[in-house]
C-alpha cells in the first residue's frame, strides 16, 4: 500500500543524528583517557569501529536486510565506541575483535537487530572479554605522570598486535609504576590492599590514590561528566537514568561509608572512580535496552547505582557497572510495564490483574 | 514568528508533551478573505459531515437557489444541507469524496448559473422570544455543524442544557498551515462573539473564554476590540502559549482549565461546552440573516499554490477548480486539513466539505512523504511529546504484532491521533498509521462479534424452535398410538387375555429350568419376569 497518512511534517532529527552526537560527547573523556593512558586507545577504538561495520553489514547480508541504510544508522558504531571505551588500553587485538564481534552478532542481532536486543550490547561484549580473560582485562596502564615507561605510538601498537613493545620487551615493563610496582587501577588497588588488611586510611597515601579517586581517572571521569551533560542538555539522553546512577551510588556507598569509612570508600570516590560516569551518561542510557517510563527510568539508574557499589565493595571484580547495567536491563520490560504514566483523562492507572471492588 | 505579548486573562496551565513544528503561517494570513469564482459544478456530499448521510429532497432537473434546502437530517446524527448557489440539480450519485482511501459516496450535483442568487431567507433575530428547541431546531436546519474540523452537528453538542457554566470559544487554530480562524477573528471578530452570545441564550448562566495562541497578535487585538466595541465585558481572552496541539478540545481544556476531560467522558461532564470560531459566525449568519451555512473559509497554501490565502469557498467546490484558481500545476502532494492532522486527497475532483478548513497545495519536498521506517530504538521522544500521556512506542509494538487486547490496555483509544509522536520520531515510524489500523481493526472486530453473537443467538433460537417442533410431533405420535392401542385393546380384549395366561406358562418354565439358584435371586429373576 503506498496510502500515506498524516503528519506529513517531520522535526529532522534521525537515530544516525543521535548516535554522532552520542560519539561527539565522549569526546573530552577520550581526550582525557588517551593523556593519560597513551594510544592504545584510539587503536582500540579504530580496531572496534572496523570490527563493528564489517560484522554488521555482513550479518545484514546473512540476514537479507538492506545492508547501507542500517549499516550507517551508527549504532554499531556507538556501540564499538562505547565497548572501545571500556578497555585496557594495551589489549591483544584479536580480543577486542572477538568482544566486538560477540556483542554486534549476539547481544543485537541475535534478538532481532536494533531495537530490539534486551542487554547492552557493549556490556556483553565487554562482559564476556573480562570473565574469558580476566588478566588481560584488569591489566591497566599507569597513568602518563606515575608512569616508569610511558608507552609511546608505535610501541602501543607492536603492543597490541604482538604482545611485546618495538624493541622486544614484554607488557609487564610498561605497568610499572614510578615507584617500581605494578600499577592497578584505583579500585582494583583498594581491593587489593583492603584483602591483605591494610585499611582505607593507609592505602590512600600510596601513589596511584590521589585527588578525587586516582590520578588520571578523576580526569577521565569529569571528562565523560561534561560530555554527559552536553548530551542532556542537547535533550538526546534524558536526565533521569544518569540522575538515578549516581543518586543510587551515592546512597548505596554512603551507607556504607558511614558506617565505617575505614573500609567502605567514600560517595566521591565512588563517583569519580572506574567507569561511573561513562556508565551513567553513555552506557546506563542506551534507549534500546533502558526501562522507558520517566518512573522506570529512574528506578533502572538507581538500582544500577545501588548494584554497582555492592559488586565493587563485596564482589570479586573491582569495578561493576557492567554488570550492574545487564543485571538492570533484565528487569526493564517489567519496569515498563508496572511503571506507565497516568494517562489523560484517567483517575488512576489500573494495572492488570488488579479486581474491580463493584 | 511574531508573539502576541497580550496578557491572558486568566491563569493557563499546561498540558503534557506537544512539539513546535514550523508554523508556515504567514504565507497565508498576511491578505484578507478573497470570494473565489464559482466552478461549473459543484458536488456536495451527502454525507459531508460526521455522522450518518443526509436525506437528499431534490430530484435531477430541479432548479434551486442559494441557499434552498437539497437534503435533510435523518433526524438522528446529521443536519440538512443546503445548496451553495442558484442552478440546476444535474445529477444525484456516487462521486469521489473527501475521503483518504478515495471512495466514492452520494453527491448532490449542482449545475451553477451566473446568478448565484439566494432564496428567500428567514432571519431569527428575536431570539430572547426563542424556546430552546426552536434555536437548536434553527441551528439544525441552518446545517451547522463544528467548522474546527471534526464536522460534529452543532445542535446535538449544544443539547445538553444541565450543569454546563462555561462556553470555551477555541481559536487556538494550531496546526501548522493553517490560517482560516486567525483571519476570521482578524475581519470579524465582533461576529465570532455575537454567535457566542447566541449560544449563551441557550443556557442560564454561563462564562465565556476564548482560547487563542500567542502567535495571533492581530487576531487578539481584533477580539480586544470586538468585546469593547460590544460591550461583552465578561468575556475572558485566555492567551496559550504556541503549541501544538493546544487547539485539541481535551488539550485546550486542560490549559485554560488545569483539568482533565475523563475518560469515556464529555468536556460537558465539567460543565464545558467548546465551539470554533467559525462556528460562531455562522450560527450569528443564521439568526441575523437567516442565511444558511452554504460556504467556509478555507486556507490555500503550500509552496505550489501561486495565490495563499484564505478564501470563501461554496462546499461542493472540486479541489482541482481551486489549483486552478491557484496555478498550482503541478503539486507533489496534495493535502486536506494541515500536515499534522490532514489526509492526502488521493483524487483532485472532490469537493469541498464543511470540515475542509486547508488545503496545502505542497511543492515535491516540502512535506515529508515517503520514507523509509527505521527500527524503534526506544527512545521514548514520543512520550515526551504525547499529550495524552500515552506510551506512543507501546502502542506501535503492540498494534504492529497485532495484539490488540494489548493496545487497548495501553489506552489505544485515548490517543487523539494528533502525530506529535510520529513528528518527533527520530527512527521515521509512521506511528499514527498504526494506530489508526489497530483502532479500525478492533472496532470492525467489535462489530464481528456483535453480528456473529446475533448470528449464535438467532442460531440456538433456530434450533430450540426445531427441537420444540420435533418433540411436539413426537408427542403428537404418541398420543395418537397410544389411541391406537387403546382402540386395538377395546377390540380385542380376549386376545389379550390368552396372551397372558401363555405368559404365565412360560414364566414357570423358566422357573424349573433354574430350580438350583438361591431364594433372592429367584426373587429377584420373579421381579425380573414381571419387570418384563
Amino acid at each position: 500500500m503506498s496510502l500515506i497518512s498524516s503528519p506529513f511534517a517531520k522535526k529532522p532529527t534521525s537515530v544516525t543524528e543521535l548516535m554522532l552526537w552520542v560519539i561527539f560527547a565522549t569526546l573530552p573523556g577520550l581526550f582525557a583517557l588517551v593523556y593519560f593512558f597513551g594510544f592504545g586507545v584510539i587503536i582500540n577504538l579504530i580496531l572496534a569501529c572496523a570490527t563493528a561495520l564489517v560484522t554488521e553489514a555482513l550479518i545484514l547480508k546473512v540476514r537479507q536486510r538492506p545492508v547501507l541504510p542500517i549499516l550507517f544508522d551508527g549504532s554499531a558504531l556507538v556501540t564499538a565506541w562505547l565497548l572501545a571505551l571500556a578497555l585496557p588500553p594495551l589489549l591483544p587485538w584479536w580480543m577486542t575483535v572477538i568482544g566486538v564481534a560477540f556483542a554486534i552478532v549476539f547481544a543485537k542481532h541475535v534478538y532481532g537487530g536494533l531495537g530490539n536486543n534486551l542487554f547492552n550490547p557493549a556490556m556483553v561484549g565487554y562482559v564476556l572479554l573480562l570473565i574469558s580473560f580476566p588478566l588481560e582485562m584488569t591489566s591497566w596502564l599507569p597513568p602518563a605522570e606515575l608512569a616508569q615507561n610511558p608507552v609511546n605510538f608505535l610501541d602501543a601498537v607492536a603492543y597490541i598486535f604482538t604482545g611485546t613493545s618495538m624493541a622486544g620487551e614484554p607488557m609487564t615493563a610498561t605497568r610499572l609504576g614510578v615507584d617500581g610496582f605494578t600499577m592497578a587501577t584505583p579500585l582494583d588497588h583498594v581491593k587489593t590492599e583492603l584483602a591483605q588488611g591494610y585499611r582505607l586510611a593507609e592505602i590512600e597515601k600510596d601513589a596511584v590514590i590521589s585527588g578525587l579517586s586516582g590520578s588520571g581517572w578523576q580526569w577521565v571521569n569529569i571528562g565523560f561528566l561534561a560530555g554527559g551533560l552536553f548530551l542532556m542538555f542537547r535533550k538526546v539522553i534524558g536526565w533521569q537514568i544518569p540522575a538515578g546512577v549516581l543518586l543510587g551510588m551515592i546512597i548505596m556507598s554512603f551507607v556504607l561509608f558511614a558506617g565505617n569509612s575505614d573500609h567502605y570508600l567514600s560517595p566521591s570516590f565512588h563517583l569519580f572512580a572506574g567507569a561511573t560516569m561513562l556508565g551513567a551518561f553513555f552506557i546506563a542510557t542506551d534507549p534500546v535496552t533502558a526501562s522507558t517510563t520517566p518512573k522506570g527510568r529512574w528506578i533502572f539508574g538507581l538500582g544500577i547505582g545501588v548494584i554497582t557499589v555492592i559488586i565493587r565493595t563485596f564482589g570479586g571484580y573491582p569495578d561493576a557497572i557492567a554488570f550492574a547495567v545487564l543485571l538492570m536491563n533484565m528487569t526493564v520490560p517489567m519496569l515498563d510495564y508496572y511503571t506507565k504514566p497516568k494517562v489523560y483523562g484517567h483517575k488512576v492507572k489500573r494495572q492488570q490483574g488488579d479486581t474491580d471492588a463493584h | 514568528m511574531e508573539r502576541s505579548n497580550y496578557k491572558s486573562e486568566i491563569p493557563i496551565f499546561e498540558f503534557h508533551g506537544g512539539i513546535h513544528p514550523k508554523e508556515h503561517k504567514l504565507e497565508s494570513n498576511q491578505t484578507p478573505i478573497q470570494k473565489i469564482p464559482l466552478p461549473q459544478q459543484l458536488a456536495i456530499n451527502l454525507k459531508g459531515q460526521a455522522g450518518n448521510r443526509s436525506l437528499p429532497i431534490v430530484n435531477v432537473g430541479d432548479k434551486v437557489l442559494k441557499g434552498q434546502v437539497i437534503a435533510e437530517s435523518d433526524g438522528i446524527f446529521s443536519t440538512f444541507q443546503h445548496a451553495p448557489c442558484s442552478g440546476t440539480v444535474v445529477a444525484i450519485e456516487k462521486r469521489p469524496i473527501a475521503h483518504p482511501s478515495g471512495l466514492d459516496d452520494l453527491c448532490v450535483v449542482i449545475e451553477t448559473d451566473s446568478k448565484d442568487q439566494w432564496c428567500e431567507l428567514f432571519p431569527k433575530k428575536n431570539i430572547h422570544e426563542l424556546e430552546r428547541a426552536e434555536i437548536l431546531a434553527h441551528i439544525c436546519e441552518s446545517g451547522i455543524v463544528g467548522l474546527g474540523g471534526a464536522s460534529f452537528p452543532t445542535h446535538i453538542k449544544l443539547k445538553r442544557e444541565s450543569g454546563i457554566d462555561t462556553l470555551i470559544i477555541n481559536a487556538a487554530e494550531c496546526e501548522p498551515y493553517i490560517t482560516c480562524d486567525d483571519r476570521l477573528l482578524q475581519e470579524r471578530a465582533a461576529d465570532v462573539l455575537r454567535g457566542a452570545q447566541i449560544i449563551s441564550h441557550l443556557y442560564d448562566d454561563i462564562n465565556i473564554i476564548v482560547g487563542i495562541e500567542d502567535n495571533k497578535p492581530n487576531a487578539i487585538d481584533a477580539l480586544v476590540d470586538a468585546r469593547k466595541q460590544l460591550e461583552m465585558d465578561t468575556v475572558k481572552i485566555a492567551v496559550v502559549p504556541t503549541k501544538y496541539p493546544s487547539g485539541g478540545e481535551k488539550q485546550l481544556i486542560q490549559l485554560l482549565t488545569g483539568e482533565e476531560v475523563p475518560h469515556g467522558g464529555l468536556p460537558a461532564d465539567l460543565g464545558l461546552v467548546m465551539h470554533n470560531v467559525a462556528t460562531c459566525v455562522a450560527i450569528y449568519e443564521a439568526f441575523e440573516f437567516g442565511k444558511p451555512l452554504v460556504s467556509r473559509v478555507v486556507t490555500l497554501t503550500g509552496e505550489a499554490c501561486q495565490k495563499p490565502g484564505n478564501y470563501e469557498v461554496p462546499f461542493g467546490t472540486p479541489v482541482e477548480h481551486l489549483m486552478s484558481f491557484c496555478n498550482a500545476t503541478n503539486p507533489g502532494v496534495l493535502v486536506m486539513g494541515g500536515p499534522m492532522m490532514g489526509f492526502e486527497l488521493p483524487n483532485p475532483k472532490v469537493g469541498i466539505v464543511k470540515a475542509t478548513n486547508c488545503i496545502i497545495m505542497a511543492a515535491p519536498k516540502e512535506l515529508k512523504h515517503d520514507h523509509l521506517a527505521l527500527p524503534c530504538i526506544r527512545c521514548g521522544a514520543c512520550m515526551d511529546a504525547c499529550p495524552a500521556s500515552l506510551l506512543p512506542q507501546q502502542l506501535y509494538w503492540h498494534a504492529k504484532a497485532d495484539e490488540f487486547e494489548k493496545a487497548e490496555e495501553y489506552d489505544l483509544f485515548d490517543c487523539i491521533e494528533c502525530g506529535a509522536c510520529a513528528y518527533v520520531c527520530p527512527s521515521d515510524i509512521p506511528l499514527v498509521q498504526y494506530y489508526r489500523y489497530a483502532k479500525s481493526t478492533i472496532r470492525n472486530q467489535k462489530v464481528e462479534k456483535t453480528k456473529a453473537d446475533k448470528a449464535r443467538l438467532r442460531h440456538e433460537a433456530r434450533n430450540e424452535r426445531l427441537e420444540r417442533v420435533k418433540r411436539e410431533k413426537a408427542e403428537k405420535h404418541r398420543k395418537a398410538a397410544e389411541a391406537r392401542r387403546k382402540a386395538a385393546e377395546a377390540a380385542g380384549e380376549d386376545d389379550a387375555k390368552k396372551a397372558a395366561v401363555a405368559a404365565a406358562l412360560a414364566r414357570v418354565k423358566a422357573k424349573k429350568a433354574q430350580q438350583d439358584d438361591s431364594d433372592t435371586k429367584t426373587e429377584s429373576n420373579d421381579q425380573k419376569d414381571t419387570d418384563a
